[in-house]
């Protein structure tokens, strides 16, 4: 993701630019699909202790929407995608994963079912000429909706209660579902955080309204703007990938044999190889007894963030590398993503280490810290399922 | 209910040789037509007229070999001489590459003739290995199949080397290159390089001065370059396969059309008929193109990528067949030997490309290129079966009958330039344009080789990545007709190399 820093180099704003501006004190935006969107609108500390302390709202306008209806739309996505969506029920989201006929890893994404023939599809890479083959030979009709729905993620401990006062009483939405508590107006509990929070989405001339209406509910609550830094952090947390940086979406490579399977991301439980056919699955179906390699989360030793490390076995036989690591302020610990050779990072997991490059006035330097597969993510905390949710 | 070790969808040429392989290794097989006979393309026919293909080219004798049939007592009849039709009433007279004029004095460009279609007759028989077996893919390296694909690519490599080293470097020089300039450097422009111009390109959407028309060229001078007309025609041809066929034990059905392809846990189980009817095969191969096969089996059998290829498949036809009924079996202004002789109107090479033109556009030809044959219809009366280039199945406006009245008029007034007095020898016409073939047929876009025959659409390329080998979408599930390797032209090889691909791979 490249870090622009003049919105004149052919960015456009997004439908709640204005106000992202009037916060903005560090000026720092980056490209995100073609919208001026914040890197950190104050300090990434203020941003990452309110989304996890009190509340955060956060422009998520740029991703890509697609909207998914008629008779075929059943067959025709649950071709494409590798998890059965018959067993999304309407008034529910799916996360899932969609791959190339080699079953490599295309995108990953939100699917709402909003209603029996009636889907919507958020992700992160554009993805029309894809929905548009997958398609063909399907009684199903695709919408591009990227620049006509707007959303914003509302995360935090007091996102509830911010709902609330803002008239949007939603006590009995479940994780995974949403509700449509006005004309024009849809809000789903889902986020990128790991923690209690909602996504809301609504038409793009609509959108600058409803950020004014949640804003003016989160003054005694501690809302805060929010840029991706902070996002970044607590998606590391909650153990989520970024299509781009964890993995290399196949469409956008160039080279071959950077394509990753479900399997060797961690996501073998997201394919569903008994529901029929899929794209991919027969490929699938041959790579899932030898996974090339495995995205592991990682302790890692001490305190510096592991970004850009290699991962060895002992301290001689390279196996891999870190995609993504940070400090986790919340879980005090030193936690990373990482690249490992398969089947060798599975036979001796208590010896990998992770060799950090540091930069400290002037000198780089390394440090070989010990790195330790984790099971579960760094951050899981209850109150992100509790239904009816806590007001704090 | 009826079980199978597989069933061959479609009795044209490839459906038939496939069946007949099979059945030669001792498989059960059940060949499933949807017309009332078998010989598909090949023999199809309106009303009491001539089969839409009179001519052999290049049936395969590894082909015959399937079907335990000695050529020899085949009938395939003696090679037909070729008459380059002229305007200026000069024709010139091939017989076995040597060109004379009507009186029998040989044509001044008569030697250059010889030597470039005696070089494309070498160039033809070493691309025949190629096509003579399924393409490369098979198994590992050290497997039978693996091996036995390497030591024929290796034999390739020694014939090529055993031409000499100036032939060779020739053969790789203008093999990817276009027929119009090949043909241009060894001859000044006339009708005998409007022939060999417009045997380039017959049966598909390009024009001579298209890459790869060299190589389609080439391939056409497979088995020698030599046309024959089987006695009796084509059926009779076919009628002989079919009897060959059935005395293996085969089952063929007429008059059986498939509804649609029966899949379980992504594996083929057989097939439901129109009628109902379910017959069961662990193995399916169809002689439909690929676009065809998935409108059976759904597209939600294929993964994504597959079904964008057979979408994009260049599969427009652009010949359109017109049937003339002669009032005697003889061509005005042809002395009488010449009267069964394949008749090519292409007065120049420039002619076929100008030809070519207007089609890119959607539109008809003006001026086309017509290749005709003398045939007799099985009620014994006398046709000119003429094929007209370029027709494009994808005519601005639609194929309707203003359409074909144009071609009708467009045929006998371009033929009438070369031969003046055959109009009034015509009692009948008949037009069967690109769209009545597909319909009758199930070719896509009527395409003479159910698949444009192009550099990106041949060998394991055909008729797409990862289909190459006859194997796509779901277990047993196979191609093996004209749109597979190595193509159309009655050749019956594509039929052939996939059973020899399905049995390779049998378990």
């Amino acid at each position: 993701m490249s870090i622009f820093a003049d919105p004149k180099l052919g960015l456009v704003p997004g439908p709640v630019h204005d106000r992202l501006a009037e916060q903005s004190r560090a000026m720092a935006w980056y490209d995100w699909a073609g919208y001026i969107a914040p890197s950190v609108l104050d300090s990434v500390e203020f941003e990452y202790f309110a989304l996890r302390n009190q509340a955060s709202l956060f422009d998520i306008s740029p991703m890509h929407k697609y909207r998914v209806t008629g008779p075929g739309a059943v067959a025709m996505l649950n071709r494409m995608v590798t998890r059965d969506i018959r067993k999304i029920a309407v008034g529910r989201v799916g996360y899932t994963l969609w791959c190339d006929e080699a079953g490599h890893v295309i995108d990953d994404g939100t699917l709402f079912r909003l209603g029996e023939d009636d889907w919507r599809l958020c992700c992160q890479e554009p993805m029309l000429s894809w929905l548009d083959d997958a398609a063909w030979g399907f009684d199903a009709t695709i919408t591009d909706e990227s620049h006509t729905v707007a959303g914003f993620s509302l995360q935090g401990p007091t996102s509830f209660a911010i709902l609330e006062a803002a008239g949007l009483a939603l006590a009995d939405l479940k994780p995974f579902a949403f509700a449509t508590p006005e004309d024009g107006l849809l809000v789903s509990r889902t986020g990128f955080t790991g923690d209690l929070g909602y996504e809301l989405w609504c038409d793009w001339d609509a959108a600058l309204p409803l950020w004014d209406r949640i804003w003016k509910a989160g003054a005694h609550r501690g809302l805060r703007a929010i840029g991706y830094e902070a996002v970044d952090i607590a998606r590391l947390e909650a153990g989520f990938l970024t299509a781009g940086v964890d993995f290399q979406p196949v469409h956008a490579t160039e080279r071959l044999h950077r394509g990753r399977t479900p399997f060797e991301l961690g996501f073998g439980r997201m394919v569903d190889l008994g529901k029929g056919h899929f794209n991919g699955r027969r490929a699938l179906l041959a790579a899932r007894a030898a996974p090339r390699s495995r995205l592991l989360r990682l302790d890692i030793e001490g305190f510096k963030p592991a970004r850009g490390a290699l991962i060895y076995d002992r301290f001689n036989r390279e196996l891999g590398h870190v995609t993504s690591g940070v400090w986790s302020p919340t879980a005090k610990r030193n936690i990373a993503l990482a690249h490992v050779k398969m089947p060798q990072a599975e036979a001796h997991p208590a010896r990998l280490w992770a060799e950090i490059y540091t930069h400290e006035e002037g000198r780089w330097t390394t440090r070989m810290a010990r790195a330790t597969p984790m099971k579960a993510p760094a951050f899981a905390p209850a109150r992100a399922r509790a239904t009816p949710p806590a007001r704090f | 209910m009826s079980r199978f070790d597989a069933i061959v969808i479609g009795a044209g040429i490839n459906g038939l040789a496939a069946a007949a392989t099979l059945a030669r290794a001792g498989k059960s097989v059940c060949v499933l037509e949807q017309a009332a006979a078998p010989g598909g393309m090949a023999t199809l026919r309106l009303d009491d007229g001539p089969e839409l293909a009179p001519l052999l080219w290049n049936l395969s004798p590894v082909v015959l070999k399937a079907f335990n049939i000695d050529p020899a007592t085949l009938g395939l009849g003696a090679p037909l001489p070729a008459v380059a039709l002229d305007p200026g009433g000069a024709h010139i007279v091939l017989r076995g590459g040597w060109a004379t004029s009507l009186s029998g004095e040989t044509h001044a460009d008569g030697p250059a003739f010889q030597r470039l279609h005696g070089q494309l007759v070498t160039y033809g028989a070493l691309l025949r290995r190629l096509a003579e077996a399924p393409p490369p893919g098979g198994g590992t390296l050290l497997s039978q199949p693996g091996l036995a694909q390497l030591l024929r690519l290796s034999r390739l490599g020694l014939d090529l080397k055993r031409m000499g080293k100036p032939e060779m470097r020739r053969f790789l020089q203008v093999l990817l290159s276009n027929a119009y300039d090949l043909i241009l450097d060894e001859m000044p422009d006339g009708p005998l390089a409007g022939l060999l111009a417009a045997d380039a390109v017959r049966g598909n959407a390009t024009g001579p001065r298209s890459p790869g028309s060299v190589f389609t060229l080439i391939y056409r001078m497979g088995h020698g370059g030599e046309v024959r007309r089987p006695e009796g025609g084509m059926p009779n041809l076919i009628r002989r396969l079919d009897e060959a066929l059935q005395k293996t034990g085969c089952t063929i059905r007429t008059g059986t059309p498939v509804a649609r392809i029966i899949l379980e846990d992504d594996r083929v189980t057989g097939v439901e008929t129109k009628g109902g009817e379910i017959i069961e095969a662990p193995r399916v191969l169809s002689s439909l193109g690929p676009k065809s096969v998935l409108g059976l089996t759904g597209a939600e059998a294929f993964d994504i990528e597959a079904a964008r290829r057979i979408r994009h498949l260049r599969t427009r036809g652009t010949v359109a067949k017109v049937n003339l009924r002669l009032t005697a079996p003889r061509v005005p202004g042809l002395p009488d030997d010449l009267s069964a002789a394949r008749l090519v109107y292409a007065p120049s090479a420039d002619y076929v490309e100008a030809a070519f033109t207007p089609s890119k556009y959607g539109s008809l030809s003006e001026a086309p290129v017509i290749e005709a044959t003398c045939v007799a219809a099985p009620d014994g009366r006398p046709w000119l079966s003429a094929n007209v280039q370029y027709a494009p199945a994808d005519l601005d406006g639609g194929w309707d009958d203003a359409a074909c009245d144009r071609l009708r008029q467009i045929t006998l007034d371009t033929l009438a330039r070369a031969l003046p007095d055959l109009p009034g020898a015509v009692e009948e016409l008949q037009v069967i344009p690109p769209t009545r073939i597909a319909a009758e047929t199930g070719a896509a876009g009527g395409h003479w080789h159910h698949a444009e025959l192009a550099l990106d659409q041949i060998f394991a390329l055909r008729p797409g990545n990862g289909m190459g080998r006859y194997a796509m979408g779901p277990r047993g599930l196979y191609l093996c007709g004209a749109s597979t390797h190595p193509g159309g032209d009655v050749m019956g090889l594509a039929g052939r190399n996939a059973a020899a691909a399905v049995l390779e791979g049998w378990v």
